[in-house]
């Protein structure tokens, strides 16, 4: 105070802020400063647009704006944010899989959509059954159909034996049920149920589970035994045809050709052939006429074998043919260690070997072994790249279905799987569900509960955390020592022990525990405020000690002298100058609490990061998932700090 | 002769720091009489504040007794009310820097003494212009010089209408030029008859405002005696050793 007194009598010198330093005020300070300029219900009117900018671009209420001014259901959020990413999963799937190919992602806009379509014309002939002022009930040779009356487009009736004999036609229409994916000007595409059938071999079951009728989601339960079988993966052998970083064609045996991704493979069996040579015929050329003797090990496809050296490029001398022909000679080995001495010892040229094991490099690994046995091998072991025989294991794989027909040997089993439909727009008469989807970026719709849960947590846990801080904060500066060691307890436990672990307890240790024995039984939401407000409580109660202390002594001197009690002081004087001083921590404070309160999903409760994963967990699109929560967080945060800023700002004194 | 409004008797105190006991006051006794203007002088450490702050109980005393307008205040079970009726001026000045002049006067009267509030601000107001800086009302502690602080310092206090005002060095922290506005305030209410004891080295204010100058040294008093006679005919060599030192 003296000071201020002294440099303002010395001479006017600039008055900066102690946190104003040399350089200028960048474009953020200015803003800030100018919005901090402001009056209170400038500010206040400018979050609640900020509000209702964000609830406006996610709403319901926005929706039924945009219905009613274009008619047009279609256009939402989602066109604003139509991106990237899969969103969703109608809930009558059970374990589907989402399609997507290589080249092109399927761009689901989320949306459960039951169309009603206009289809055609159809014409009926039957017997009247019943007949009431709105529908009409006949009887055909495929069947009893109701149709309602303002549907028929014309009807012939004449008597016939057995009752009145009606033609008439009448427009049908189909329902269509599914999750929106795709919509042009013109067509919807519709992603709906599918079943399908597959028949495999019952020795592949590893385990099978029986699944009870009402745990499938479907919502109607067939007849039929539902079950989860965990199936061995597919041995497919087969001519191998391409082969990428990714993935590998076969031709199977019948011709067909099959493309089997790398990340679905469990084994991957290429034949290898390795040719050894004695190394003193190494050099010499075969002459026609001669007799080249070849080593193969007994029970090994010599047949195979020899194809496979036919497609070689460098052949090794003693099998390499002048004009005419030589003589083959096969001689056969019980093992691959005879072979391969035999051949060192001159008595073959040349052994062939062929494996798609992993005994592949085994002739290799001899040579190595055995470095003077003067045996050769030429090329090194060929890996195939095409053309040759491969067998391949995929991964062992789970699948859900209905039980439709099981022999002693097969088993056939329903599963649903996603069908796309295309229909067309100006058909559609009636478009009955939207169900809002999942949290993700363009769906903020979907954040919507959750942001609320996160923002509702916060601010509850933050009320109660100050009140907690604000009492156990004048608790750790009185003189009184009962008082300062319950508050220095409980700064020290609390500050020791991660949030994680306080949260855990309040969910599970003492909300259960004051259910049992006192009978007060708290929401999953009471038990996450409690434990963040507790935690918290600590760090704040420091703040406000610290903000206490800060105020000089003389402040309190000078408020008793005048004649006011310790609490009237306390309230009149030195908090409020605390209060100013703690404001800028008890903001970071609060904006580190928005984010801890992520740790309350541990609870069970669907905040934002819940969302995210649920989002992450159904359709394994992390990185989409996760940016819209990081992104999420990000603009919160950044919102809260700059009104923590301006309140700072604001609560700055003149001077 | 009436009752003097301050009785010290014999008061010790000692500070307990982790350095050791330091006994700042060891027997003081003093006798302030109504409407009396005492000046201590004394050189630093002397225990002349730590007197001072014992008058209104800023700090407990060890033993002696101190009875303040007929109240002692060893026990006092509301050291509050007897607060309110002795304002106290400190070096620091010490006004609320969240608060305006007028706010820092109306303040206590609102909370200790339950005025109305237009009541408070009229008074605020009145002793804003009797301390010489009516205009600056709505100024903020940081805004105004030292002088000007001070100032709103004393109107603070007064505001309270108390019968004994306590001055500890109020214009030590100022600088020169600004002395003589926070001096003449101070002769201004000795003239009109308040009870004033005032920690000071002004030699000028003593002289034409004090009824009694006291000397302490070491926690005693050394001597006292009208400013005139103690100032240019110390009977104490410690005083005259003093007093060469400051004039």
């Amino acid at each position: 105070m003296d000071e201020r007194a002294r440099t303002d009598s010395l001479h006017s010198l600039p008055q900066g802020d102690p946190d104003d330093e040399q350089r200028p005020p960048g474009l953020y300070e200015r803003t800030i400063a100018w919005l901090a300029g402001l009056p209170w219900w400038a500010i206040i009117l400018g979050v609640v647009a900020v509000s209702v900018l964000y609830s406006m671009l996610t709403s319901q209420a926005y929706r039924r704006v945009i219905q009613a001014l274009t008619d047009n259901p279609q256009v939402s959020t989602e066109d604003l944010f139509e991106v990237v990413q899969i969103v969703g999963e109608p809930t009558m799937v059970v374990g589907s899989y989402v399609g997507e190919t290589q080249d092109s992602v399927v761009n689901i806009v989320d949306q459960l959509l039951s169309a009603v379509i206009d289809t055609k014309e159809v014409t009926y002939t039957g017997f009247i059954l019943a007949e009431d002022p709105a529908s009409l009930t006949i009887r055909t040779e495929s069947g009893l159909f109701t149709i309602p009356k303002d549907r028929i487009v014309e009807e012939k009736r004449e008597p016939a034996e057995g009752g009145e004999r009606i033609t008439l036609t009448y427009v049908d229409r189909i329902t269509v049920s599914g999750v929106l994916t795709k919509k042009t000007d013109k067509k919807y595409t519709i992603r709906t149920v599918n079943e399908v059938a597959e028949t495999f071999d019952k020795s592949r079951i590893l385990s099978r589970q029986v699944i009870p009728c009402d745990q499938v989601a479907a919502t109607n339960c067939a007849e039929g035994e539902y079950v989860t079988i965990e199936r061995q993966g597919e041995t497919i052998t087969g001519t191998l045809n391409t082969l990428s970083n990714t993935s590998l064609s076969l031709i199977l045996a019948d011709g067909s050709q099959r493309e089997i991704r790398r990340s679905d493979i469990d084994q991957f069996n290429v034949p290898t052939l390795t040719v050894a040579v004695n190394a003193r015929s190494a050099t010499v050329p075969v002459v026609p006429g001669d007799e080249v003797r070849i080593a193969f090990v007994q029970g090994t496809n010599i047949t195979e074998a020899l194809e496979e050296l036919k497609s070689l490029e460098d052949v090794p001398v003693p099998l390499r043919y002048a004009e005419g022909e030589a003589r083959v000679v096969l001689v056969g080995y019980p093992s691959l260690d005879e072979a391969l001495t035999a051949t060192g010892a001159g008595e073959v040229e040349a052994l062939l070997y062929l494996d798609d094991g992993p005994d592949r490099l085994a002739a290799q690994t001899w040579v190595d072994e055995h470095p003077n046995a003067s045996v050769v091998l030429p090329t090194p072991p060929r890996e195939c790249q095409k053309g040759c025989k491969v067998s391949v294991k995929l991964k062992d794989d789970m699948l859900t279905g209905r039980v439709a027909e099981e022999t002693d040997d097969t088993i056939r089993i329903v599963t649903t799987e996603a069908e796309y439909l295309e229909i067309d727009r100006a058909k559609v008469i009636e478009n009955r569900r939207m169900v809002p989807g999942m949290c993700a970026l363009n769906n903020l719709r979907g954040c919507n509960a959750g942001i609320f849960l996160t923002l509702r947590v916060t601010f509850q846990a933050y009320a109660l955390a100050l009140l907690l801080g604000l009492i156990f904060g004048l608790m750790r500066v009185q003189t009184n020592p009962v008082l300062y060691a319950v508050s220095t307890l409980y700064v020290e436990v609390i500050r020791g022990i991660p949030l994680l672990v306080i949260l855990l307890y309040a969910g599970f240790v003492v909300s259960p525990q004051l259910r049992d024995n006192v009978g007060i039984s708290l929401s999953d939401e009471q038990e996450a405020v409690i434990g963040l407000a507790f935690g918290y409580g600590a760090f704040i109660a420091e703040i406000f000690r610290a903000g206490i202390q800060s105020i000089s002594r003389g402040q309190m001197e000078a408020a008793r002298s005048l004649g006011m009690s310790y609490p009237q002081a306390m309230r009149y004087v030195v908090l409020p100058q605390a209060v100013r001083v703690v404001l800028p921590p008890l903001g970071n404070d609060f904006i580190s609490m928005l984010k801890d309160s992520a740790l309350i999903s541990v609870l069970a409760l669907p905040d934002l990061l819940q969302l995210g994963r649920l989002y992450v967990s159904r359709t394994f699109r992390a990185f989409e998932g996760y940016n819209t929560v990081a992104i999420l967080y990000l603009l919160m945060t950044l919102f809260l700090s700059m009104l923590v800023r301006i309140i700072e700002r604001r609560s700055r004194l003149p001077h | 002769m009436t009752e003097p409004i301050i009785q010290i008797r014999n008061v010790h105190k000692r500070f307990h720091t982790l350095r050791g006991t330091v006994h700042a006051l060891r027997g003081v006794s003093l006798d302030v009489m109504p409407g009396e203007v005492v000046v201590i002088v004394g050189p630093s450490g002397s225990g002349k504040s730590t007197l001072l702050r014992c008058i209104n109980r800023l700090e407990t005393i060890d033993s002696g007794s101190i009875i303040v307008d007929g109240i002692p205040l060893k026990g006092a079970r509301n050291i509050n009310k007897v607060r309110a009726e002795v304002g106290m001026v400190f070096q620091q000045f010490n006004l609320f820097p969240d608060r305006t002049a007028l706010g820092n006067i109306v303040l206590a009267q609102r909370v200790v003494r339950k005025r109305k509030k237009s009541e408070a601000i009229a008074k605020a107001h009145d002793l804003l212009a009797k301390v010489g800086i009516p205009e600056k009302a709505d100024a903020y502690p940081g805004q105004l010089s030292g002088g000007q602080q001070q100032r709103v310092a004393i109107a603070r206090a007064l505001a309270m209408d108390p019968k004994i005002m306590l001055f500890d060095e109020p214009t030590s922290a100022l600088d020169p030029e600004m002395i003589k506005e926070v001096l003449d305030v101070m002769l201004a209410l000795a003239k009109e008859g308040m009870t004033m004891v005032v920690v000071s080295h002004e030699m000028g204010f003593a002289r034409a405002a004090a009824d009694r100058a006291v000397f302490m040294d070491g926690g005693v008093i050394i001597e006292e005696g009208t400013p005139d006679v103690l100032f240019s005919n110390p009977s104490h060599e410690r005083t005259k050793l003093f007093l060469s030192k400051i004039l």
